[in-house]
């Protein structure tokens, strides 16, 4: 017979099997197994469409069924009398028994919770009313008073250095892009297309702010906004602006 | 030196203070007298409050005493006060806490293997509620952490001790006789209908 019935949330494999074992009023040492085993793949099945991340153990399981079923086609060896202690059932079935003494101390454990919540106990008294300690934290000696506030100032000394360290991070966050627009800026303020390499460099004492306009001389030489020209080595190097549309580019950018 | 009765009553006003579970260990030391003498007073104690029809009764767990109100005053107690009533634990969390309770010190491998199901988030939870703790590690390949329950796993499941759990071979008796009728949900039952 057929019947549908509301598919729970079983805790596990185990728990499935049993149930439907249960279900069909079948002797656990005597599992049918081809029908247990197509009770269960179907009910599998209709997990999947609810829950289709259904966990992998129930897969393994149905593994095992599938095996097993393939195993008792297979006739067994030895008398009829040893048929017990190699029936391929075995394992499963112990498995199952131990499973199912677990699910019933669950269920002593869920009675005993129950009734347990019926008891009601109290927190310890608050006895401070009694002890004539309330005012404890004054009696603290002015020295190690004294220690822990001075902890607490460089503790906050280190904080503000921190800081001071994040904020200076913060303003290194200037671009390319930003340092090329500066550097054209300079030559339209002085009103020139020639400037010595060193010209950009002399407000410049921190080394990102130098390789930042290296950097960005750089780009303006690939983008040839400007043309370089050095005469020897370690000699000033002479930057000129190149006019035209590529400085538009740049401008445009920015 | 103090006699007997005034042992006791400086026993009952201890527990009523402490509040949670008194060790008989520490109000031995309290009273200067031994440990076992304290703890014949104690259960002495337990005995006159559970048959006498006090409000209050005492409950022993793993050794300490505290009081607890008596179970047949809860309805009156929730009208009073109602309290917030603590979330039952799941049926996961209390297959895998049976399985601990019961096989101690065990691994989590262990419980997957009983359970068939990976057990880790549930263990954590049962660690979180403080029901059971790591108790050390096993010798085993990999050194997994063993895990066992606590006093508090005793006390809010009202266990004496963990002698109190039903031998794990008679348990599907003893469940079935103390409740015949109850079908945990209605699928069972159509079994019977049919």
């Amino acid at each position: 017979m057929s019947y549908k019935v509301k598919i729970d949330n079983f805790e596990g494999p185990f728990d499935l099997l049993c149930y439907l074992i249960e279900s069909a009023e079948m002797n656990i040492y005597d599992i049918r197994v081809s029908q247990i085993t197509t009770q269960y793949l179907s009910y599998i099945d209709e997990m999947r469409l609810r829950d289709p991340a259904l966990g992998g153990e129930f897969m393994v399981l149905a593994a095992t069924l599938i095996e097993l079923k393939s195993k008792m086609l297979l006739p067994r060896s030895g008398p009829a009398g040893d048929r017990d202690e190699d029936d391929p059932r075995n394992e499963l079935v112990m498995k199952l028994l131990e499973y199912r003494k677990f699910k019933s101390a669950a269920a002593f454990l869920s009675e005993r919770e129950e009734r347990a919540g019926f008891l009601f106990e109290k927190p310890g008294e608050d006895m401070q009313t009694y002890t004539n300690d309330r005012d404890e934290y004054l009696r603290m000696d002015p020295e190690r008073f004294a220690r822990a506030f001075r902890s607490f100032l460089s503790g906050k000394q280190r904080v503000e250095e921190m800081r001071n360290i994040y904020e200076r991070t913060e303003r290194q966050r200037e671009t390319v892009e930003s340092r090329i627009s500066l550097i054209t800026g300079m030559f339209a303020l002085k009103k020139t297309r020639k400037l010595g390499f060193y010209e950009f460099l002399k407000a410049q004492n921190d080394r990102f702010e130098k390789v930042l306009t290296f950097i960005a001389l750089l780009e303006m030489i690939r983008g040839r906004a400007v043309t370089v020209k050095q005469r020897g080595s370690f000699a000033e190097i002479t930057v000129e602006l190149c006019g035209g549309k590529e400085m538009s580019l740049y401008a445009k950018q920015e | 030196m103090p006699n007997r009765n005034s042992i006791k009553s400086a026993f009952e006003s201890m527990m009523f203070v402490w509040g949670e579970p008194l060790d008989v260990k520490t109000a031995a030391e309290v009273v200067n007298i031994d440990k076992k003498t304290a703890y014949e007073y104690f259960k002495e104690l337990k005995q006159e409050y559970n048959d006498g029809e006090r409000g209050l009764a005492v409950r022993e767990t793993d050794g300490a005493f505290q009081f607890v109100t008596r179970a047949e005053n809860f309805d009156y107690l929730q009208r009073l006060c109602t309290p917030v009533k603590e979330k039952r634990l799941s049926q996961a969390a209390l297959e895998v806490l049976a399985i601990i309770a019961y096989r101690q010190p065990v691994t989590k491998g262990e419980i997957d293997v009983i359970r068939g199901v990976k057990c880790e988030r549930v263990v954590e939870g049962l660690m979180r509620k403080g029901l059971v703790e790591e108790t050390g590690r096993s010798s085993a390949i990999g050194r997994p952490v063993l895990y066992g329950t606590t006093r508090n796993f005793l006390r809010q499941f009202d266990l004496e001790s963990l002698r109190d759990l039903p031998d794990i071979d008679d348990i599907e008796d003893a469940i079935h006789e103390s409740a015949p009728d109850e079908s945990p949900d209605g699928a069972e039952q159509i079994t019977f209908l049919k």
